[in-house]
């Protein structure tokens, strides 16, 4: 909220700077986000009279003027606008002046005639339409009423306040308002707060003469409180009202919508005013609306209505949204000649429906959604009535309307001073407590160690019962000050922290990946129905299943991640656009399945995304297996995979005997949608599956005290017999000494080797636990090796 | 003879000084002490002495035979030792030339990092890690949390919405609710996860980031603690030097609650961009666990008391490597990747 220093003087003494205000008010929990001087910028601008003008002998368009500025000679001033006139009243920009962008001014010739300073438009002052009417139009600005030459441009203007933007706490809807911030700010600087009092205007007549109120939903509308005002007497506000309003950043417009505002300000309390003579009989009913209804509101705009939403009708029609906008149809006019002041609790959970519904809020909407309550409802609309008698806005007809429903009788609630002393760690006497509540008008008794409080009725965040403890032990700290509580570490019971192990499995994962000369990503968890297609996914695929936001920020956005893969290839193809020089990475993250009632499963997965010179299917599948061996665990990988991957260079990857992931050769579709030219690898694999099958803490085993022996055979074989075949031939050939280190170190195609074979090259080696082998033992083991490769796979050994 | 010797002594003392490398040296042994040696063969020549004499003689060409020997063993270490250095100096390399990195090292992603920093430093005091899931009922998002639908505080986090009742969290505070349900109090939980917010991505904002949230509860815990505690976690991750100061502020779920700020990290608090001139940052939101929040988790909060807080890893981990703009941490270019 925008408080002002000039109104906050109305009602606190003023001792100290800005800042130290600032300051102050942040200890007790009110953040002050900037504080603005008006016309800052400007300096050395004063108001001018055009005494007399003259066009210049050497241009048509320039016109030379003696402005009076206050020191009895006139000054001479070039100006090129053609709006100026002789007795106009103008910004005068002297010699050594200060505009707007830090813009200075000094005396020049101009075409040959001297000009001693600048008339100045609204937008060289930094002012806009809002700020001053006239300052919006392209041209001088000219000032209106009487002015006396000379005096400051910033007090003419009545620009001359500085402006505190308080960002408020939604707990504290009742500081939304110059009053009740006023008394938070007195009690900060330790004054005392000015409450204002206001005098209630007892008019002549009957306000039952002219309306009455019917209020259909009290649970909507717990209260509606009413004045009537005749012979309305429409006009501009007078000055210092405009200036305030100005200050906050509100239009004047004329004084009864003025007043309205001035009150919201003031008050924290939206209030409307209907044209009295639009609203048939007089009578106000607030009901919901019916089925197919439409209400033109104040902005010209037609909006359907829903049975949800309140009205505020007559008889026979909507005459305005309730809380939200007041209708076209009875809107204040020129010609308005009676009015009738509403200020009425609307419940802020219905507001929020209908401005969902009607998707349009307006500030008196946002107060009615952070809480309004009924006492100062009334103190608004008197507050209301007596400004207009004061502006001789119109004649005050005698009695309220008030149609309440809600409580607001005072509360008492009692709080444990013991219990405050305990969550605060502090040792406050009751009584001291008490005098702090008081400090900021909260009156409240030490009853021993009973705190008994007479809560006001705007403090609607004070509840009543166990939990008022709380409430008063926020309220005690911030006057006695958060600094003033020590720091202490905590007693009594002693905890052993612990990593968890699937915290501590996830480190030392992405450990052993970063130790592979992978980079770790981190992208959002947001896709699209269009990715999810140009991975190739096929219809009632599980990557389908993915989660759909209701609000999204657009349909590309649209989805929870089902796969790491878009975010990484998205990743990929900026690298590689911008030619970072390197393309191996890795991310963890969450994917999310739409596939139970209850909350969508949520699998951690992993994803590894390989590109560029040196990088292949097996550099990818070795990474695998060398991240994997730090978990003491193996894995296989048999032909399969999505169909993002490409025939033939694709596989699932099996750990334990359960398919926990896949990798492959990114399908040319896949690539081609994403810009990526070379060829790249990708595996996912779930990170949950995967590391149930991690081994134990592994036995250490006896080195061996024995030389062993290197020997490697070659053998042809079908294309069709894979590298695992062979591998778990020669594994478990019945040997009598111990084989180990077994590599495949070549394949080999072409010359030599007939078509629909391959030669596959293998090496181990061999020992013995309790000897150093001889010849023949190493003979023979080898014989029968290659015995079994012929028998079972129809192997060859190649010469 | 006697002459003859000392010639010979002499003559070979004298040559090898002159001898420049191995071989030459190897030469002048032979010369002298080889078989057919001049020294050897004064000794051959002895046998034509007296029996006295002849011992007298022995026993000085013996003492010259060791001292010539003695020379030529240190003037072949003199020289070996030269060789050696020649060598060495022509093996020299020019250390500044840039080291070979056969398998460079990967890089953790900064997030990941501060994020093992700040856990670490809480498991140090006594803290468990706790998890839970990203997409969250609204119950544990908010109503179990003092954030009943329609409590104006819910417009304070933006929410995207997956259906009426499940939302993507956006705070890790759900989990609080959850812990407090299923675990027996005391407990102390550091709960790290992503959280999402309906917020455009700006130099500060992003829809999705990482939050850490810490959570205490015990018999007579208060604001000093969770001060206590505060400030020996902000020591730990930022150092001893830096300073704290709670400033009273509002969350549904704590009452008392506060804003920390520390002490700029940047500046040392002397008022600069990163700060804004202020001298302090804002780092995170704590306060005493609402007692709403314990009674809809089935504790009594006159029995139990709570404190909790809340940070955003990516805003620590841009304090802490001077990152400017929040963006670069889910761009994931390489050449960003590779400076942590």
């Amino acid at each position: 909220m925008k408080l002002p220093l000039s109104w906050l003087k109305d009602y606190v003494e003023w001792n100290v700077t800005p800042e130290q205000l600032v300051e102050k008010l942040m200890w007790r929990g009110f953040e002050v986000a900037s504080v603005e001087t008006q016309m800052q910028e400007i300096s050395g601008v004063v108001v001018g009279r055009i005494a007399s003008l003259r066009r210049h002998e050497n241009s048509d368009h320039l016109l030379v003027c003696a402005v009076d500025v206050g020191k009895g000679e006139p000054v001479q001033i070039v100006t090129g606008a053609p709006n100026v006139f002789e007795g106009a009243l103008v910004p005068a920009a002297l010699d050594g002046a200060k505009l707007a962008g830090g813009m200075s001014i000094k005396p020049t010739v101009m075409r040959g005639v001297q000009s001693l300073g600048m008339l100045c438009s609204g937008q060289e002052l930094g002012l806009t339409e809002a700020d001053y009417p006239g300052a919006g139009i392209h041209g001088i600005l000219i000032l209106e009423g009487e002015r006396t030459p000379g005096q400051d441009i910033r007090q003419a203007l009545g620009m001359d306040d500085v402006v505190f933007n308080i960002e408020l706490t939604p707990n504290r809807a009742d500081c939304q308002s110059v009053v009740g911030m006023c008394r938070e700010a007195a009690a900060a600087l330790g004054q005392t707060f000015r409450e204002p009092a206001i005098k209630r205007v007892k008019g002549a007549g009957s306000a039952a003469d002219y309306a009455r109120v019917s209020v259909l939903n009290s649970e909507l509308c717990p209260r509606y409180c009413a004045r009537v005002v005749t012979d309305l007497n429409i006009a501009p506000s007078p000055a210092w009202m405009q200036k305030r309003l100005r200050a906050v950043g509100m239009r004047p417009i004329n004084n009864i919508v003025d007043i309205t505002n001035y009150v919201l300000v003031e008050y924290g309390h939206p209030m409307h005013a209907f044209d009295l003579a639009c609203v048939k009989d007089g009578h106000i009913v607030v009901r919901n609306a019916h089925e197919n209804e439409v209400v033109t509101t104040l902005d010209g705009k037609e909006r359907p209505v829903s049975p949800e939403t309140l009205l505020i009708a007559d008889p026979e029609k909507g005459v305005g949204i309730a809380g939200v906008m007041g209708g076209l149809n009875s809107e204040i006019t020129e010609n308005t000649k009676a009015t009738l002041f509403e200020s009425a609790v609307f419940k802020g959970s219905n507001i929020r429906a209908t401005t969902r519904s009607l998707r349009h809020t307006t500030d008196a909407a946002a107060r009615f959604m952070k809480g309004v309550e009924p006492v100062n409802a009334m103190l608004a609309l008197e507050r209301a009535v007596e400004l207009v008698d004061q502006l001789g806005a119109g004649k005050v007809v005698g009695d309220t309307i008030d149609v309440c429903a809600a409580d607001t009788s005072e509360r008492v609630v009692e709080a444990d001073a013991a219990h405050i002393n305990r969550i605060l760690n502090t040792k406050i006497p009751a009584k001291d407590m008490a005098d702090m509540l008081g400090s900021i008008n909260i009156e409240a008794k030490a009853e021993g160690d009973t705190l008994v409080i007479r809560v006001p009725h705007y403090r609607v965040d004070i509840e009543s019962g166990v939990e008022a403890d709380w409430d008063i032990a926020e309220e005690v700290a911030r006057i006695y000050g958060y600094y003033n509580i020590a720091p202490k570490l905590m007693e009594g019971s002693t905890f052993s922290g612990r990593v968890g192990e699937a915290f501590r499995d996830e480190d030392k994962l992405k450990d052993a990946l970063a130790a592979q000369g992978l980079y770790e990503m981190y992208n959002y968890n947001f896709t699209g129905p269009a990715a999810l297609e140009a991975l190739r996914i096929p219809e009632g695929d599980e990557k389908r299943l993915a989660v759909k936001l209701l609000n999204p920020f657009g349909e590309d956005q649209s989805l929870m991640r089902t796969t790491l893969l878009p975010g990484m290839l998205d990743a990929l193809a900026r690298n590689l656009s911008r030619k970072t020089g390197h393309a191996a990475f890795f991310e963890i993250g969450n994917c999310h399945f739409d596939n139970n009632p209850d909350l969508p499963e949520e699998r951690k997965l992993l994803g590894i995304l390989l590109a560029g010179e040196g990088e292949d299917f097996f550099t990818l599948k070795g990474l695998i297996e060398e991240v994997c061996s730090r978990f003491y665990m193996e894995i296989e990988v048999a032909p399969g995979g999505g169909e993002y991957f490409q025939p033939g260079r694709k596989g699932v990857i099996h750990a334990g005997g359960e398919a926990v992931g896949e990798l492959g050769a990114l399908h040319p579709a896949v690539r081609k949608a994403w810009e990526i030219d070379c060829p790249a690898y990708y595996a996912e694999l779930n990170v949950g599956k995967l590391l149930s099958h991690k081994g134990a803490t592994p036995a250490y085993k006896a080195l061996p005290k024995f030389p062993k022996v290197a020997r490697d055979i070659a053998i042809v074989v079908d294309e069709s017999v894979t590298a695992k075949e062979a591998r778990d031939v020669i594994e478990k050939a019945r040997l009598k000494v111990v084989l180990d280190d077994i590599s495949l170190f070549d394949v080999y195609r072409g010359q030599g080797i007939p078509a629909g074979k391959k030669s596959m090259a293998w090496s181990f080696t061999l020992r013995a636990e309790d000897h150093t082998l001889a010849d023949e033992e190493i003979q023979t083991a080898v014989a029968t090796l290659v015995r079994a490769l012929q028998a079972r796979l129809k192997a060859e050994l190649r010469g | 003879m006697y002459d003859k010797l000392n010639e010979i002594r002499e003559e070979t003392l004298r040559r090898l000084n002159e001898a420049g490398d191995e071989k030459e040296l190897e030469a002048l042994g032979v010369s002298v002490l080889g078989r057919s040696g001049a020294l050897t063969e004064i000794l051959r020549g002895m046998g034509k002495l007296e029996k006295d004499e002849r011992a007298k003689f022995g026993q000085t060409a013996n003492l010259v035979k060791k001292e010539l020997e003695d020379a030529i063993s240190l003037r072949r270490e003199k020289i070996a030792a030269a060789m050696q250095e020649k060598r060495f100096a022509l093996e020299a390399l020019d250390v500044t030339e840039p080291g070979v990195r056969k398998r460079p090292m990967g890089r953790l992603h900064p997030m990941t990092q501060t994020y093992r920093t700040i856990r670490d430093a809480l498991v140090g005091m006594g803290f468990t890690t706790f998890d839970g899931p990203e997409v969250e009922y609204d119950e544990y998002n908010f109503t179990k949390l003092n954030l009943p639908k329609d409590h104006p505080a819910r417009d304070m986090q933006d929410t995207f919405y997956v259906s009426e009742r499940v939302v993507l969290r956006t705070h890790t505070s759900p989990c609080e609710a959850r812990a407090l349900l299923a675990l027996e109090p005391p407990f102390r939980l550091v709960i790290p996860g992503r959280v999402f917010r309906v917020d455009e991505a700006d130099a500060s904002h992003s829809p999705v980031f990482m939050q850490m949230e810490g959570l205490v509860i015990d018999r007579n815990i208060s604001l000093a603690d969770l001060k206590g505690t505060i400030d020996a976690f902000v020591h730990a991750v930022f150092g001893e030097e830096v300073k704290t100061r709670f400033r009273p502020s509002y969350f549904p779920f704590t009452e008392p609650s506060a804003e920390v700020d520390i002490s700029c990290t940047m500046c040392g608090g002397c008022g600069c961009r990163v700060c804004k001139g202020t001298g302090w940052l804002e780092i995170m939101g704590c306060g005493i666990t609402n007692p709403h929040e314990l009674e809809n988790c089935g504790l009594d909060p006159r029995e139990w008391s709570a404190f909790a807080f809340g940070l955003g890893v990516d805003r620590v981990a841009s304090l802490r490597y001077g990152i400017t703009h929040n963006r670069l941490q889910y761009e994931n270019d390489a050449r960003f990747l590779g400076q942590f």
